[in-house]
């Protein structure tokens, strides 16, 4: 296993950026998710790594290899594809020993290999099959086995769970996990969901527009987005941001709204709003650090209720302030209903702001 | 509720005439394919004299299966042309087949996969050949034959087959390529392949059914040109069927179940190939006119 | 620790690279292997004659085809053409050939499909039956529909004579009011099928969903022919409609060995007519002008032609 190291990577389709200057490292061993919107540059990122495409510009080392303009069989990787790419003419045990073939590994050799890689993902039993006789699942097993028999310098996935049914999607997660820690395998996943992202991986690299916009632990990308993309795109429900105006009264700045309610702020986020470009500042909050209020309690502000989901354990409801939509969440025992008036209070210690002309998160300067 | 059941029951009822007149117009449609094929063989079952009748017989009073043995038989002048018109027909179409193949598949893979520079102009020019009638090429391809001394060959024959036969080869061939995915060529080239390994190994052996049904395409083309044959070929023992079966027509003694019997012995084997192998017949034809 | 790396919005968005064409035409070299034997061969086959018949269209040369003798006489060939009544004879019998031909072909390949669409015991000998027409050779099916149209022993004059429809025998080909038609009925039954196979896998794309919901809606048939049907079936129809026509366009076969167009010219259209000129009268210089014409007008034709077939093809992802 090795580090992977992206140095200024770009990949542009003449005017269009798919990926725009992206630097990330992969260490040795470490689960990195790729995640963002479709489009975001995700794949074409993956595909760089893989040296499927080539790139405009930048380099790509692999150990400490520059694999940069290396072809993809040089580059000592596996990849597991969405579509998985088994080789349909093929059973499982001729796609298990293609890439051990292709290396002119000797035939013993390769069936010591197939047969280990077959135990591991427990489909011995399904060997002399062809991929068609197989379901989803069984699909996505061989295509793991065939990345684990060459064991390459590093795995790419590339949404290898998207195609599979819900429960077992779940269940295929953990075990790719669990095949990360027990290889200590340097892997690169992409994935357009962000729960995927968040559960499975050491960090995740947050893509949109071509962009890198944050890589940190799934933890620190949550608990500290750098700007409304993130926020909005981590964590579910999704972050809720109301966009309104700060202002100076006396010793406090307030939040205003242009209904007229105002939120006072304390010191600290008082000079996280007043360090903004403009005025406008963007408040955020998760449901889980919002409470919702049947009376006005100092602190709170005005909204309206607009759906309620119950789950059981907890109740979710969408809130209007402001005119945006505010995600909370209440005990299943308070009840609420649609156009119910209420009062939502948001916690001063773990509330964002964000600058509403940049859409950065703003911060206290250290 | 009430609307679903009446609509149900209109759609039921208007149905109904459309499944007959469906029906009656299939019947009238295969009356009037098959009726021209049914004459030719019972007219190749009559005698001269028996074809040669006002009204004609619908039966022949004496069907019998002469013409055929003439046809076949090598002894007479007849079958030992005959026999060499259609053995003519077999060597030349079937090179022309091979021809074609060989040099579409790769050319057919790069303009699905590849993205090269002049790549869109290269594949509208091959596309727009298929547009252009063989009398367009005629003349100038004349006066080449003739300088390359190929005339009365059957090497003029397989050289200008490849104006339509690889074309149209090409085109087939891509929209086969289009539709294999082309992650399992990025995993091939991931597991170790170079790109032409992960063609050869991977997609070659997936496309079998696009190059069947290009052979056929192909055959069949081959099998049934007649323009160039017509000019080229002068020389009966060069000859191929197409060309060959006029010696039975003649404006004033047409041997006609003679002739009869030759258009039915030609048609044989593109039929049966054609019936043989419909299904990748039919789906090469229309991949790449219908996106699924 | 969180790090930034780019930022939509504020990130100056660098300069394009500009690639060169010369470099990129280097980097795809060996793309341009797969392709060169097809090419080769297309440049001394194709190419090759295009060229030459452009020029031979220039020139004036003698019936031996003695290239070495040949004049230049400029646009005298073109002059001919476009002066002669003739062409214009044979270019209105063109488009009613072409027109006619490609409307029966395509209609009776429509119903056919909508016939066959349904699943029925025998549907797939049938379909198999209805095709053969279109596999045998056009030489074939000339002799036999020269056969059935004959003036004394003809099959169809006999059976139109015993029904009672007719008193006696009609001369169908050599007449010269009829074997336009009588020819593009040959045409339509030797062709019909194609529109047959091609509108049926189109047919194959209509989603049995939006049927459904149309019938629930309300829908009669023919409505639902119409508004759902019909609309999915328009990509694939242009394409047809368009191999039909260039197909019909560039028919040699036919009347060549039915009627060698005539009688008196009756059944002449444009291939016939060059094929008359080149190697029936040796007019070469004649012949390649009209073969240049026709070329002009496949061009325009052929630019519709290319895209309906290439539609959609750049999507396709590349390696």
């Amino acid at each position: 296993m090795a580090q992977v190291v992206l140095k200024d990577v770009v990949k542009n389709y003449g005017d269009v950026y798919a990926v725009n200057h992206v630097s990330l490292t992969v260490e040795d061993g470490e689960f990195v998710a790729l995640v963002g919107p479709s489009g975001c540059g995700k794949t074409t990122t993956l595909n760089l790594v893989a040296g499927l495409i080539p790139m405009s510009g930048g380099t790509i080392s692999i150990g400490d290899r520059d694999v940069t303009d290396l072809d993809p069989k040089d580059r000592d990787i596996a990849m597991v594809f969405q579509n998985y790419a088994l080789y349909p003419q093929k059973s499982v045990y001729k796609n298990l020993a293609f890439p051990l073939q292709m290396r002119k590994l000797p035939k013993d050799e390769i069936d010591k290999r197939v047969q280990a890689a077959a135990k591991t993902l427990d489909i011995v039993h399904l060997l002399e099959r062809k991929p068609r006789e197989l379901s989803g699942g069984q699909q996505q097993r061989v295509a793991l086995g065939r990345a684990l028999v060459r064991e390459p310098r590093a795995f790419l996935m590339d949404e290898p769970l998207s195609n599979l049914d819900a429960k077992l999607r779940v269940q295929m997660r953990s075990e790719i996990k669990r095949f990360h820690q027990d290889l200590n395998a340097t892997i690169i996943y992409v994935t357009h969901d962000q729960l995927e992202a968040v559960t499975m991986s050491d960090k995740m690299a947050v893509m949109n527009g071509g962009f890198l916009q944050q890589y940190d632990s799934p933890a620190n990308v949550f608990a500290n987005p750098v700007n409304m993309f993130v926020a909005s795109f981590v964590g579910s429900p999704a972050m809720s941001l109301v966009p309104l105006t700060a202002v100076t009264k006396g010793t406090d700045v307030v939040l205003a709204s242009p209904e007229g309610w105002e939120l006072p702020l304390n010191a600290a986020n008082a000079k996280k709003a007043l360090s903004a470009k403009s005025n406008k500042v963007v408040l955020g909050g998760r449901h889980s650090t919002i409470k919702v209020h049947k009376a006005q309690v100092p602190g709170s502000v005005p909204g309206k209720v607009y759906t309620v989901e119950p789950t059981g354990d907890v109740t979710f409801a969408q809130v209007f302030v402001s005119g945006a939509v505010v995600n909370v969440s209440v005990d299943p025992t308070f009840l609420l209903r649609p156009d119910e008036p209420v009062f939502i209070e948001f916690d001063q210690n773990r509330m964002h702001l964000f600058d509403g002309e940049t859409e950065m998160a703003l911060k206290l300067a250290d | 509720m009430t609307a679903i059941t009446e609509a149900a029951v209109t759609q039921r009822k208007g149905a109904g005439g459309w499944r007959w007149s469906g029906r009656i117009f299939l019947l009238l449609l295969l009356g009037f394919t098959v009726m021209p094929m049914i004459w030719m063989f019972i007219t190749s079952l009559k005698t001269g004299f028996a074809a040669m009748q006002y009204p004609p017989q619908w039966w022949p009073s004496e069907p019998t299966l002469e013409n055929y043995w003439r046809l076949i038989d090598p002894s007479g002048s007849v079958g030992r042309d005959f026999v060499q018109y259609f053995l003519n027909s077999v060597w030349v179409s079937t090179l022309t087949t091979i021809l074609a193949v060989v040099v579409a598949v790769p050319a057919a893979y790069a303009f699905s996969r590849f993205r090269f520079p002049g790549r869109t102009f290269l594949f509208f020019a091959v596309l727009l050949r298929n547009m252009f009638p063989a009398v367009v090429f005629l003349v100038p391809l004349f006066i080449l034959m003739k300088a390359l001394g190929l005339v009365n060959t059957h090497g003029s024959l397989i050289l200008t087959y490849l104006t339509f036969g690889l074309p149209l080869a090409i085109w087939l061939l891509k929209g086969f390529y289009d539709n294999i995915p082309v992650q399992l060529e990025q995993a091939a080239r991931i597991d170790g392949a170079t790109r032409f390994q992960a063609f050869f190994l991977i997609v070659m052996p997936l496309s079998t059914p696009g190059i069947i049904a290009t052979s056929i395409y192909s055959f069949i083309g081959a099998w049934n040109e007649y323009i160039y044959a017509y000019t080229f070929l002068t020389r009966h023992d060069q000859m191929t069927l197409p060309v060959g079966i006029q010696r039975f027509f003649s404006e004033n003694a047409t041997d006609w179940p003679g002739l009869m019997a030759a258009t039915f012995m030609m048609s044989i084997p593109v039929v049966v190939l054609f019936l043989v192998l419909q299904r990748y017949f039919v789906r090469a034809l229309t991949e790449g006119a219908v996106k699924h | 620790m969180s790090t930034v790396q780019g930022q939509a919005i504020f990130r100056d968005v660098p300069e394009p690279k500009r690639v060169g064409l010369r470099q990129k035409v280097w980097n795809s070299r060996f793309d341009y292997l797969y392709v060169a034997p097809a090419i080769i061969v297309m440049l001394i086959v194709i190419g090759y004659p295009i060229y030459y018949t452009i020029e031979l269209s220039f020139f004036n040369t003698p019936a031996s085809l003695a290239l070495s003798a040949k004049q230049f006489n400029g646009l005298d060939n073109y002059v001919t053409i476009l002066t002669s009544p003739i062409f214009w004879k044979v270019t209105w019998q063109t488009v009613v050939w072409t027109v006619v031909s490609t409307f029966f072909a395509f209609m009776i390949g429509l119903g056919a499909a909508l016939a066959l669409h349904r699943e029925f015991a025998g549907r797939g000998v049938l379909r198999a039956i209805l095709l053969i027409p279109w596999v045998v050779s056009a030489v074939a099916a000339s002799y036999v529909w020269k056969w059935l149209y004959h003036s004394d022993f003809g099959a169809i004059s006999a059976m139109l004579t015993q029904v009672g429809l007719v008193d006696k025998p009609i001369n169908f080909i050599d007449n010269t009011s009829t074997s336009l038609y009588a020819l593009i009925v040959v045409n339509v039954w030797k062709e019909f099928s194609f529109a047959m196979i091609m509108l049926m896998a189109g047919l194959q794309t209509v989603p049995d969903t939006l049927l459904r919901a149309a019938q629930v809606d309300g829908a009669s048939p023919w409505q639902r022919f119409w508004h759902v049907t019909f609309p999915h079936l328009r990509g694939v129809s242009m394409v047809t409609l368009l191999l039909l026509a260039v197909q019909n366009f560039n028919s040699f076969i036919i009347p060549w060995i039915m009627t060698g167009g005539g009688p008196a010219g009756s059944s002449d259209i444009w291939i016939t007519h060059i094929y008359q000129l080149a190697f029936g009268r040796q007019r070469w210089g004649v012949a390649s002008a009209y073969a240049v014409i026709l070329f002009i007008v496949m061009m325009v034709l052929g630019y519709f032609y290319v895209r309906a077939l290439t539609k959609g093809d750049d999507a396709r992802a590349a390696t």
